[in-house]
């Protein structure tokens, strides 16, 4: 790449206008990255396509700090500056094709610097890839299969089939030991106007891709696995201000106010610590704020290889209404669920051409606030006037509490209590 | 009007004598103080159980009550108060220069008092330093508490400035009569001075004082600490951009009760009648009134919006308002407050010092209490209400009420020992009192120019 420098200069002007710059920077500012690596970056990488920079130097310039920004993501990346650096006889359309192939239609972009850890880098490529090809022929762009969405953990909750038995309840809290009230897993029967007798609401927490609780946190304890897409807390970075259970719109998160009734010393520290290492599962210590997990550590193999892609509520439901898995994958669990009961339930379409193709129901909880939640319900949704009644088994039959600041209130300092 | 002379051994009598009563209002307040401190030991030993709070939700409670409502209040006495001795600077209105420096050293202390809260209300305190400054980079582009903490430091930092730039002058001044066991922190204090660097110094304050006043509306209590709640779309008694507004009035009126209740302490424990006069007193409740009529009015706002065709969320929040004595009560205290304040621009001779004083504390007990209301009733009543345990039940424990009173007893203290080390009346306050008595009014008419409406009808009283 060794080009006359007036030419690089025209290229650089081409690429660089103020737009750009702007875009970019809102682009990269909206990522969890280091926007000021991300923009040096960027700019250096579109001197690397002008031929200002040869490959080498920006890929030595940026090794290292990419790294360390985005410890997380050490996987992707070395691979992707891997095969800059042995850059000899570097085929750069094929290059070119992944990266184009990342910036693939309709999927999100900033899904895919999230993914690609390195932000900058990506735009930056991206920026090179489009100017290579520019005489070439084009990308196939919009072939990318469906794995690249990578994996989103979430789950189909079949509320037809739920009968209220408080079985997933029981079965979270003894898996995570939470304290007594503390019900990750939570089951709502409710009585609502316009649907007959009792419905139920299978309640985790909804794993949202533009998680509230996320962006609200001040210490990132709060976080999204790249990985897997699972909402977590850091219990070891939580500073208690519990910021995001204001936040969170469903009410899922649960303080852990005082002592934990289980110990430390007795959980399993294959249970505590996920696959990165970092303390998220079970319940969370005194001070920390805690909620549904999703069983990480199952699903990073510390449970043993047979408990991966399960969680303790799906086992434990014996009427088959938890699935969890990858949502952006076809064959997962939750999905063949879905294509099953779909095409169990056949709409009339013979005599009614215009009609759905089935009569199954489904919604994500208030999916109006752009939450961007990850568990589908099938069944009907509770509407605003629903309320909520006394179920088939009670929580306090089952040796769980309901109403969680009975219990608190015995260790409120005089006063307190509920009037 | 007294007949005294204002002088400079006036503002340097804190310094030079400590009365009995001096002792006992110490004592007090750090009886106070140490209570609350002890009951927050207690806290980090058992954890937030020991307070009123739970989870919302199934868990039937709240998850932020006392302790947030009780920082909102400090921030806005804090930041009302600045904008007050801004105001003076600023606009000229001289006539309130001997309560300036009183009204920034409270802007310290309610800072100090709401950084405090702020520890105390979290779960992990510990890890502060290593959890929110060591991922600043990357909360601060979402998390409306981190922008709050930069806010509120960055407040600190700049009164600070202002109070140290302005201090210069009058130290160099009046170093014959400052106890000269400070003596290290004079020098240091003075530190360079020349007496060319007045006319920058005030300069420099001027500037000051303008980012204070931009910044403070649009900043701090118009801005990123309603944000922190405003901001909350499932949160309907939060949500909203009315917060700001509703926020900056409720802040000024606490403040300027809390400038009141000051002066007269400070006042009656020092004889200055001379200095600060009923005049300002009667200023002071002027402004309290008109502040109040704002507050009240943007609450009205908020009813009628919610009353009237409102989504359900929004009209279950209304109901608890209207019904709510935690709500009611604190309007009614505020609404009374400012229909003694009109009275009394219409008939001067119903204003007394102590029935200021008895507006001043009604409406700071007002504030705090609505503003605890306004925390709580937002998480007992959101958007998804589904959960038969909403809305959640609170009432503060003993440890948070006597929090309250452990601040209020912490910031006495402050004022107590800072009234031992520096004069807490500026001595360009005294030089302005005694031009203005050789001038006779036109000092004070200049600084009534910029009075609220109301002001008009009092103007013959300002000389009386
Ligand atoms: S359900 Fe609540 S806690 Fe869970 S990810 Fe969504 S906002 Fe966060
Ligand atoms: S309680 Fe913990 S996880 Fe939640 S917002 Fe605060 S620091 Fe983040
Ligand atoms: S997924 Fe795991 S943490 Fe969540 S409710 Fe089920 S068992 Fe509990």
């Amino acid at each position: 790449m060794s080009t006359e420098k007036s030419d690089a200069t025209e290229t650089l002007e081409a690429l660089h206008t103020n737009e750009w710059e702007a875009e970019m920077r809102a682009l990269l500012e909206d990522g969890d990255a280091d926007a000021d690596l991300g923009m040096a970056m960027a700019k250096d990488a579109q001197r690397l396509v002008a031929g200002e920079l040869t490959e080498a130097e920006f890929a030595k310039r940026y090794h290292d700090a990419v790294l360390e920004e985005f410890d997380v993501d050490d996987q992707e990346l070395p691979a992707a500056l891997a095969s800059i650096e042995d850059g000899d006889g570097l085929d750069d359309a094929a290059l070119a094709d992944r990266l184009a192939a990342l910036e693939d239609g309709d999927m999100d972009r900033r899904e895919v610097m999230k993914k690609m850890g390195a932000a900058g880098m990506f735009l930056g490529l991206g920026t090179w890839a489009t100017t290579e090809n520019a005489d070439g022929p084009s990308p196939p762009a919009s072939t990318a299969g469906e794995d690249e969405d990578g994996t989103q953990y979430g789950m189909v909750i079949d509320l037809e089939k739920c009968d209220g038995c408080l079985a997933c309840v029981v079965a979270c809290s003894q898996e995570n030991d939470t304290s007594m009230g503390a019900n990750w897993m939570y089951v709502f029967t409710y009585e609502d106007d316009h649907q007959d007798g009792e419905n139920f609401l299978v309640r985790t927490c909804q794993h949202c891709t533009d998680a509230p609780c996320e962006k609200v946190c001040p210490t990132t304890a709060r976080h999204t696995r790249t990985e897997d897409g699972l909402v977590l807390t850091d219990y070891d970075v939580c500073i208690g201000c519990r910021y995001c259970q204001v936040a969170c719109p469903y009410g899922v998160n649960y303080f852990q106010w005082g002592e934990p009734d289980t110990p430390q010393a007795e959980l399993d520290p294959d249970h505590v610590y996920d696959g990165r290492d970092r303390r998220v599962d079970s319940r969370p210590p005194k001070g920390v704020m805690g909620k549904c997990t999703m069983c990480p550590s199952r699903q990073d193999g510390k449970m043993g290889e047979d408990k991966v892609g399960s969680t303790a509520c799906a086992d434990a439901c014996t009427m088959d209404a938890i699935h969890f898995g990858d949502m952006n994958d076809e064959g997962s669990d939750p999905n063949e669920y879905l294509e099953r009961v779909r095409s169990e339930n056949p709409n009339d379409r013979e005599h009614f051409p215009n009609r759905p193709a089935d009569t199954v129901n489904t919604f994500r909880l208030l999916e109006e606030l752009g939450t961007d939640p990850n568990v589908v319900f099938v069944g009907n949704e509770p509407g605003p006037n629903a309320t909520q009644v006394d179920g088939p088994v009670a929580y306090e039959d089952i040796g769980e509490v309901d109403r969680r600041k009975e219990v608190l209130d015995d260790g409120t300092f005089a006063g307190g209590v509920s009037p | 009007m007294s007949t005294k002379t204002p002088s400079s051994a006036d503002i340097l009598r804190p310094l030079q004598n400590t009365s009995k009563r001096f002792y006992l209002v110490f004592a007090v307040a750090a009886l106070a103080f140490g209570l609350f401190l002890a009951g927050w030991v207690y806290q980090l030993q058992h954890g937030l159980i020991v307070t009123g709070l739970a989870d919302w939700g199934s868990g039937g409670g709240v998850t932020w009550g006392l302790y947030i409502g009780a920082f909102i209040w400090w921030v806005g006495i804090a930041h009302g108060g600045i904008i007050l001795s801004a105001a003076v600077r600023l606009l000229k209105m001289d006539r309130y220069m001997p309560v300036a420096r009183l009204a920034e050293l409270l802007t310290i202390a309610g800072l100090s008092a709401a950084g405090f809260y702020i520890i105390v209300h979290m779960g992990r305190p510990d890890r502060m330093v290593t959890s929110i400054l060591g991922n600043y980079h990357v909360t601060v582009h979402n998390s409306p508490l981190v922008w709050d903490v930069t806010v509120i430091t960055l407040y600190f930092v700049m009164t600070a400035t202002y109070l140290l730039l302005t201090l210069r002058y009058d130290v160099t001044r009046l170093r014959e009569g400052l106890p000269n066991r400070f003596e290290p922190l004079y020098k240091l204090l003075t530190l360079g001075y020349t007496e060319k660097e007045d006319e920058v110094v005030e300069r420099m304050v001027w500037w000051l004082a303008l980012a204070i006043i931009i910044m403070a509306p649009l900043l701090l209590h118009g801005g990123v600490i309603p944000w922190l709640f405003a901001l909350i779309p499932t949160m309907p008694g939060w949500f909203g951009a009315i917060q700001g507004p509703q926020f900056l009035t409720i802040a000024l009126t606490s403040a300027i009760s809390g400038v009141i209740i000051l002066s007269f302490g400070f006042r009656k424990a020092y004889d200055w009648d001379h200095i600060i006069t009923d005049d300002i007193f009667r200023g002071l409740t002027l402004w309290l009134g008109f502040f109040a009529m704002l507050f009240l009015w943007l609450q009205l706002q908020q009813l009628v919006s919610g009353g009237f065709a409102a989504p359900i969320d929004q009209s279950v929040t209304f109901d608890s308002k209207v019904t709510h004595p935690a709500y009611v009560i604190p309007m009614g205290m505020v609404g009374l407050t400012l229909a003694y304040i009109f009275a009394q621009t219409v008939r001067p001779s119903l204003f007394t010092k102590a029935r200021a004083i008895i507006a001043a504390v009604a409406v700071l007990i007002a504030t705090l209490v609505e503003k605890v209301y306004f925390v709580v009733a937002g998480l007992m009543y959101p958007t998804f209400g589904l959960y038969e345990a909403t809305p959640g039940a609170y009432f503060p424990s003993l440890i948070e009420i006597s929090s309250v009173v452990g601040t209020i007893g912490m910031v006495t203290l402050f004022f107590l020992l800072v009234a031992k080390v520096i004069p807490v009346v500026e001595l360009h306050a005294i030089e302005h009192l005694n031009e203005t008595r050789e001038g006779e009014h036109d000092g004070e008419r200049g600084g009534g120019d910029s009075e609220p409406l109301t002001e008009t009808a009092t103007e013959p009283e300002v000389t009386a």
